[in-house]
């Protein structure tokens, strides 16, 4: 049950990946935290961690509902919901994530000693979530794919650290999740900031004011 | 005897049924909108209808615009002799596998674009050229569902999806890739759309433009077998089912219902998705299609790894 979650977790960062537009991006980004939802939510039937629970609680609230919310407000209000900047075209960028989940994997298989499939699965899992993230903030063009970039990366970390040392801390864990969600809603104001002053939310336009 | 016999007796139930779920999925999309629409049983009327219908063709077309109807008819019937509707499986005589499947669809298909390029008009010959665009896509992401699928179970016979009775990461990306095959291959709503006929986005509709009468019926009655057979193998992946117990009627008509069932859910899952999504742009169905071969990659890896 648990691999099939985290597959499907795999196949919405893939639908990430390919996304063309905003609000697809955006939907990408809610799957994957539901699922990574789920993922925390069977962990913590399996281990009958209370603190766990909350976690998955405080994933399901923020991630899931808040965070995705505010990033459709923002796209609505900035009406940036049409093109996302590609650097880079979809088949190209579908060829790419293929090539991150077959690194992760080498890397994974590398790291652990062979036999256990399921964590090592889960390790290629969270490393290609953490690549994915890396791409999609390098080769999208609007601010917004950047915020959404670090979100996964973020998802991934959380997958990362939930694997190989069974979750940090408790403490540890609601500051991080209070920290991207600050972090959003200040990197939100930014952009819109910068569309306000710029009109429109392309990085790369930004350097051509210097001078 | 018996066998060949039972077989065309599916056949014969493949033919009866398959209009039916065509039918179906038009119905819940027009629930779905609010609207009463046309009622299940309507492909059946306008079948009747077509097949009592007399023909016109044009005066430039050759032999092979009245040969392709029958060439496109044939070979779907073909392959749903290939495809085990209820027969247990080792019980039917071996007429091919997986990839003779997927090579007797391109048989036909290769007559309708053909066909669709005789009569000179310039919608059949833009038809002829988005649908081999498409299929060209099509083919690698569903060889792969094939390789997956035919390494869990160690053989490329199309009776063996009924032999799996686990649900695991393989068979269900196979089977998403699958979905997203059928999609495109019934011409469904993100690739194609069946209800439209504006030049600009028809592929499946620009190509049987030309036909009328018994031939249009023939390849319309062709669609909906085919749109059933990928529902059939779809529903082998996904649900698998062991083979009928001890006797029993009450037993039988059970094993029988959830058949349909499965097939019925499918349908539900593409009438839901068409009407959610948009027709993408002809060159996005390459993004689409990739994306159900990454799928498919995916599937064969799992497979490979025994997860």
């Amino acid at each position: 049950m648990q691999t099939i979650i985290l597959f499907a977790c795999l196949v919405s960062t893939y639908l990430m990946v390919i996304a063309k537009r905003m609000p697809a991006l955006i939907m990408g980004f809610r799957y994957q935290s539901f699922f990574l939802f789920l993922v925390t939510l069977l962990m913590a039937i399996a281990e009958r961690r209370i603190d766990l629970y909350s976690i998955a609680g405080l994933l399901l609230a923020l991630k899931v509902v808040l965070i995705p919310g505010l990033l459709y407000r923002i796209v609505a209000r900035i009406k940036a919901n049409e093109n996302l900047g590609l650097f880079l075209n979809t088949q190209l960028s579908l060829l790419c994530a293929l090539g991150f989940t077959c690194l992760s994997w080498v890397f994974s298989a590398r790291l652990l000693a062979p036999g256990n499939v399921l964590v090592t699965t889960t390790l290629t899992i969270a490393f290609f979530m953490v690549l994915a993230g890396i791409f999609l903030m390098i080769f999208r063009m609007t601010a917004l794919a950047q915020i959404i970039g670090l979100l996964v990366m973020e998802n991934g970390m959380f997958l990362l650290a939930s694997t190989v040392s069974g979750g940090m801390p408790f403490f540890v864990e609601i500051a991080i999740f209070f920290d991207v969600f600050v972090s959003v809603l200040i990197m939100g104001f930014f952009v819109y900031r910068i569309n306000k002053l710029f009109t429109h939310v392309d990085v790369n336009k930004l350097s051509r004011l210097k001078g | 005897m018996r066998t060949i016999a039972l077989s065309l007796l599916e056949l014969l139930l493949f033919i009866a049924i398959s209009p039916f779920f065509s039918g179906l999925i038009t119905k819940i999309k027009n629930n779905i909108r609010m609207r009463t629409g046309q009622s299940i049983f309507q492909p059946y009327y306008n079948l009747a209808k077509l097949f009592s219908k007399g023909e016109v063709v044009s005066d430039t077309a050759s032999w092979i615009f009245k040969a392709a109807p029958f060439v496109v008819i044939a070979s779907t019937l073909t392959a749903a002799l290939i495809v085990p509707l209820f027969i247990v499986p080792g019980s039917m005589p071996r007429l091919g596998d997986f990839l003779a499947l997927i090579f007797i669809f391109a048989l036909g298909r290769f007559f309708l674009a053909l066909a669709a390029l005789d009569t000179g008009s310039s919608f059949g010959g833009m038809g002829s050229s988005r649908e081999m665009f498409i299929a060209s896509l099509v083919e690698p992401a569903l060889l792969l569902v094939v390789f997956a699928v035919s390494l869990r179970y160690g053989s490329t016979d199309v009776a063996a999806l009924s032999g799996m009775h686990t649900v695991t990461v393989s068979s269900l990306m196979a089977a998403g890739a699958l979905f997203l095959v059928t999609i495109a291959e019934t011409a469904r709503i993100p690739i194609d759309n069946q209800e439209t006929h504006l030049e600009l986005t028809m592929v499946h509709e620009a190509m049987v433009l030309e036909y009328s009468g018994r031939s249009l019926a023939f390849i319309e009655m062709a669609s909906s077998i085919k749109q059933m057979i990928w529902f059939l193998l779809i529903a082998g992946i996904v649900f698998p089912v062991a083979s009928p117990g001890p006797a029993g009627i009450a037993h039988l008509a059970v094993w029988i219902l959830w058949y349909m069932t499965r097939i019925v859910i499918i349908a539900l899952a593409v009438a839901v998705l068409e009407i959610s999504v948009a027709k993408m742009r002809l060159f996005r169905a390459a993004d689409f299609l990739g994306f159900a071969f990454v799928l498919g990659i995916i599937a064969v890896v799992c497979a490979v790894l025994g997860i």
